[in-house]
């Protein structure tokens, strides 16, 4: 990891982070929606059919990007309204009240707290128990990824961070760097200057080609 | 779907993991600004409609202004994370950026990254008293002021303090000031052997 | 022996140095002196297998952090160990009761952790815990704990309600 970049932190909760490279990715995660009402000449912009003139007949099922949800939500006149995505749902949040550990939250996310908050964006009626079920999630999961984190030193890690959230796999980077700051110090090491992660990328080939 | 040019620039950098910088994409940047001067276009026409009794309009109006929106912020914040990674170029790499690095920036970034250096430099002038202060360098505490290092590849001459050159060669080991040596330990010509 | 320049360098503050007669100077000093073998170092009194023994069962047995002899143990363990160990008698013993204490204490730390978290709380009393041992976990603990912070604003809606529209 490189020492001097601190790339701008996602948001959470209900707000954005405008500049978060993060937030941006996960608001263009998709989710259910209808049409309410007729949309003229929108069928080409939002996929659903081959003209530019096409509309896109009231009733219809969508699949829109959380960005277009949100700029589009108008709790006066609904024009287009949004559904939770399943891994929100009652279904969904009984598992998660069951034991929040087993679910694999890099398949059904990898956004789950972020795109979670953001959800509550539209006045659905289960809004408090969303939340609700994704601060628990967070509170059961959070043993785990402290005991693993600060535990796994000098080892493959992919399989402890596989089933994590991106959320959950900062906080993993977050232990481990803690765990390896601390083991570095104990074996002497902690005086010594490496170099920077920002120039091992360019990798060995790129250096010649620059001597040549 | 409008924005998926934009938003490309941004899943390419956030893949580009430790803060490396990957080539900047003008391309992509047209593309995407170019988009956007089409949506602005087609929503002025769309408006002045609009306004003599064309109310259904007014959705797709709004629809484009969220596309437009969402490009200018993926656009900008592809522009400022590669401002971060460059920025960090400076602390971790030195003043001088090796033609590789160069190449893969934008004339305005290199520009950015000149007037970066000259104002941290004039700051750390300004501080630690007559000789200023180099605030990049220790960034790890010194345990000794000579340090045992090796060379990990030709590098050529090299003046030390008193004045003398030395010739650092692949495989070669030298016992060096701490200070004449951590840039190059960080741009990974030479290597830190812990005794 | 010739210690005549050093008192100048540090004008007098250290010294005066007799040869065979205890004096207190700071770790480095210490630690300088003995590299070059001017020096037998003495170590502080609780760097002893019974004193350690004794510290390593208490941390055991309580729930609470009980308070270290030093609060630089660990370095201070670290230091003399590696630079002195032939003037500290049982020096593995040591080194292994100081890693066990440090173990214990770190697995209550997230013990506690866990149960502050789980409990919801707002704020936690560390006492005796030393700067060590909170650097190694404080990065971690307080990401967490930023982000239990904002999940727990989207309990209450309505506050921030304007989201921006893009």
């Amino acid at each position: 990891m490189s020492e001097a970049y601190f790339p701008v932190d996602p948001g959470l909760g209900p707000e954005e982070n405008f500049l978060s490279l993060d937030d941006i990715l996960m608001s263009q995660e998709k989710l259910p929606g209808r049409a309410e009402s007729a949309l003229p000449r929108l069928a080409f912009a939002l996929g659903q059919g081959a003209g530019t003139g096409d509309s896109i007949p009231e009733g219809s099922k969508l699949e829109i990007p959380l960005w277009l949800a949100k700029g589009l939500h108008d709790s006066k006149r609904r024009i287009i309204s949004v559904e939770l995505p399943k891994i929100y749902k009652e279904a969904w949040r009984t598992v998660f009240s069951a034991d929040a550990n087993v679910v694999d939250l890099h398949k059904m996310g990898p956004y789950y707290y972020g795109f979670g908050s953001q959800l509550l964006n539209f006045d659905n009626p289960e809004n408090p128990e969303i939340a609700q079920t994704i601060l628990q999630t967070f509170i059961s999961r959070f043993r785990r990824i402290m005991d693993s984190s600060q535990n796994a030193y000098n080892e493959d890690t992919s399989a402890l961070v596989a089933r994590l959230d991106e959320l959950e796999r900062a906080l993993f980077r977050a232990g481990q760097k803690g765990l390896n700051d601390f083991q570095c110090w104990e074996k002497g090491q902690a005086s010594q200057i490496t170099a920077s992660s920002l120039v091992q990328n360019y990798g060995k080939r790129k250096f010649t080609d620059m001597d040549g | 779907m409008a924005g998926e040019r934009a938003v490309e620039l941004v899943r390419e950098l956030h893949r580009a993991a430790g803060g490396s910088l990957p080539p900047f994409r003008a391309e992509g940047l047209r593309q995407a600004l170019e988009e956007m001067r089409a949506l602005y276009e087609r929503n002025q026409a769309d408006v002045s409609e609009a306004k003599s009794g064309r109310t259904d309009l007014i959705f797709l109006i709004r629809f484009r202004h969220c596309c437009l929106l969402r490009n200018q912020r993926c656009v900008l914040a592809y522009l400022y994370d590669r401002l971060l990674r460059i920025r960090a170029l400076r602390w971790e790499y030195g003043s001088v950026l090796p033609s590789t690095i160069q190449f893969h920036m934008a004339a305005e970034e290199v520009e950015w990254f000149n007037r970066y250096k000259k104002s941290l430099a004039t700051y750390m002038r300004s501080v630690g008293g007559e000789e200023g202060l180099d605030l990049t360098q220790d960034i790890k505490p010194p345990k000794s002021l000579y340090i045992e290092v090796r060379c990990l590849r030709d590098y050529g001459e090299f003046e030390i303090d008193d004045g003398t050159t030395i010739l650092l060669k692949k495989n070669s080991q030298h016992f060096l000031p701490r200070w004449k040596c951590e840039q190059l330990i960080r741009q990974g010509v030479l290597e830190h052997i812990l005794s | 022996m010739p210690y005549s320049r050093l008192q100048f360098v540090f004008q007098g503050d250290l010294g005066p140095f007799n040869p065979g007669l205890p004096v207190e100077v700071p770790v480095w000093l210490a630690i300088n002196l003995k590299q070059r073998q001017k020096c037998r170092l003495i170590p502080p009194e609780w760097m002893d297998v019974e004193k350690l023994e004794e510290i390593r069962d208490r941390e055991r047995k309580e729930d609470t952090f009980t308070p270290m002899p030093s609060p630089y143990y660990m370095e201070l363990t670290k230091l003399l160990l590696n630079y002195a160990s032939d003037n500290i008698p049982k020096a593995d013993e040591i080194r292994t009761l100081v890693k066990d204490t440090w173990d214990t204490r770190i697995a209550k730390l997230r013990l506690s952790a866990d149960s502050f978290v789980r409990q919801q709380e707002a704020h936690a009393k560390l006492d005796n815990l030393t700067l060590m041992e909170i650097n190694t976990t404080g990065t971690f603990l307080t990401q967490a704990l930023d982000h239990m912070y904002k999940l727990r604003t989207n309990l209450q809606p309505g506050e921030s309600a304007h989201s921006q529209d893009f």
